[in-house]
């Protein structure tokens, strides 16, 4: 058996909400819900559970994925939680694989519902920042992506406006994801882009992800029981990479290089895929250059060509590379263990994207970014290939 | 865009230093930069780690004085600040690799928009703070060549 032996077979989401009206534990509940009616799977069949650990509502809460176990009822033979930030929920994905590959359990439940809105219990105190970051007002994430976009101007020069496309484009999707933030819902220009106010310069407010509370799970069961289940709209994983603190023993580390280099080579390698096969792009998006910085790292363009390859490249989802076709999580809302992206691409390869369905749906990239490390980009890369069955 | 920055001098600050940091803290007492130095691999490394990060060896780790002295990397001018920073915008975050080779990311003061660039050389800045340590920033090093 191989990662391409499993299956998922069923997603659920609710809207994503400004703040949540109800406890993390009604989402939670609802997704199971949801993923036991689509598939007809008994609730004690279930014997997995998987959480993604970017949870602001569970953070703190050492016995969380037992704590939710433990709501739901479930008896479960593999009970994980996933902590590598941005990248949990890819990595959710294989981790389930891997436990029904290894027989820890049959059937996964994939939680990824989070109320950071509401309840945020986040805590960065025993790390670098109290001592390197705080002292010195460096805003968190912000504040690393202004230091990482200046120095990619510095070395390659930046367009501000291709990156203002990518925010519209982006925008225009979720104007079409009837699940997206409402908040986020109404259409900007590139000049609404360029004169949102300064975060940290040159970092915008709307290059910026706007965290905000969802629910979202995915099923998860080797193809063979899938088959004999009856289910049919199943999506694969075919290929998957992680590389968390690129070139950690390094002291000096050129910010416009990430892990994805080396974790988008070896997905797209098991998947047996080049990057011009990649039929839809889902990169994570917490910083509009994030985004940009993933096509260089994945080699859809060459280091540094970014821009031109924006400028000459239509994203939109009937486009040349359809990119997070749900308004990834800057227009969506940064939800649920931020899965949005995975669940997005999920969604198409299933057809089911209504009026912004990607017309060829024969694969799909997925990527996480996860983590801000000190006078770095970011800490954890992942890559993810899906294909339907 | 031209932008008066301000210093963050005023901003009161209570640093929770870890353990295997003190001799770092001790030293800015001075107003002396104490940097991380493995013998093994002969290389600085900086923020303080209770292991080399290049033989992943405590044994290995001893403390030297640097310059402090640097090239701006890249900087950041921030807009909106920490809860602790409110009011104090716009302020400049700079990150910038010392003469030893190891990112070092602060404020900087005396310094004026148009003089912020990458690439620019800076040295320290020492601010006292109530402990009788002092916090490291820079500043412009107009006689660097």
């Amino acid at each position: 058996m191989a990662l391409r032996d499993h299956a998922i077979v069923a997603y659920a989401e609710t809207k994503v909400m400004e703040k949540s009206d109800r406890d993390v534990f009604v989402l939670i509940g609802e997704m199971l819900e949801s993923l036991l009616d689509s598939t007809g799977v008994e609730k004690n069949e279930v014997d997995g559970l998987v959480v993604a650990g970017m949870t602001g509502t569970g953070a703190g809460n050492i016995f969380w994925p037992q704590t939710i176990a433990d709501v739901l009822g479930m008896q479960v033979g593999f009970c994980e939680q996933v902590n590598i930030g941005g990248c949990s929920a890819a990595g959710c994905v294989v981790r389930a694989a891997a436990a029904i590959e290894y027989g820890l359990c049959e059937i996964a439940f994939l939680s990824f519902s989070d109320t950071h809105v509401l309840e945020d219990k986040t805590d960065h105190s025993h790390t670098y920042r109290r001592e390197w970051t705080d002292p010195y007002g460096l805003m968190g994430p912000p504040g690393a992506f202004g230091l990482l976009s200046r120095a990619y101007e510095a070395k390659y020069g930046l367009d501000y406006r291709m990156l203002g496309k990518l925010a519209v484009t982006q925008r225009n999707h979720a104007i079409m994801n009837e699940h997206a933030c409402e908040k986020l819902r109404v259409p900007i220009t590139i000049d609404d882009y360029l004169n949102s106010r300064m975060i940290a310069e040159p970092i915008r407010l709307l290059d910026c992800v706007m965290r905000t509370d969802g629910g979202a799970g995915l099923l998860m069961m080797s193809r063979k029981k899938a088959r004999e289940k009856g289910l049919t709209k199943n999506i694969i994983p075919i290929g998957y990479a992680e590389l968390t603190n690129y070139l950690g023993g390094e002291n000096l580390v050129d910010v416009t290089k990430s892990g994805h280099q080396i974790c988008g080579d070896k997905a797209l390698k098991q998947a047996g895929l080049g990057i011009k096969d990649i039929k839809s792009f889902h990169p994570y998006d917490d910083f509009i250059i994030a985004i940009m910085l993933q096509m260089e790292a994945f080699g859809f363009c060459k280091a540094g060509q970014g821009i031109p390859y924006v400028r000459e490249t239509n994203f939109a989802y009937d486009g040349d590379l359809p990119l997070n076709t749900g308004g990834g999580q800057i227009s969506a809302g940064q939800a649920a263990g931020s899965s949005e992206n995975l669940l997005e691409a999920v969604r198409q390869l299933r057809r089911e994207a209504g009026e912004r369905q990607i017309k060829d749906t024969s694969n799909a990239l997925v990527t996480g970014i996860g983590w801000i490390n000190y006078a770095r980009n970011w800490g954890s890369s992942a890559a993810l290939v899906l294909v339907p069955e | 865009m031209t932008t008066a920055l301000n210093d963050t001098l005023g901003v009161k600050r209570t640093i929770r230093h870890f353990d295997f940091s003190e001799p770092y803290w001790e030293g800015t007492k001075q107003k002396k930069l104490m940097i991380q130095y493995c013998k093994t691999a002969k290389k600085y490394q900086h923020f303080p780690r209770p292991v080399s990060i290049f033989t992943g060896r405590r044994r290995d780790i001893e403390w030297r004085e640097v310059s402090g002295k640097g090239t701006v990397y890249s900087y950041t001018v921030t807009h909106r600040g920490t809860p602790a920073f409110r009011g104090k915008e716009p302020y400049a975050l700079v990150c910038v690799t010392l003469d030893v080779g190891v990112n070092f990311v602060a404020n900087i003061v005396n310094c004026t928009t148009e003089e912020l660039k990458v690439g620019m050389k800076v040295k320290p800045y020492w601010h006292p703070l109530d402990d009788g340590t002092h916090l490291m920033m820079f500043q412009p090093d107009k006689d660097a060549k």
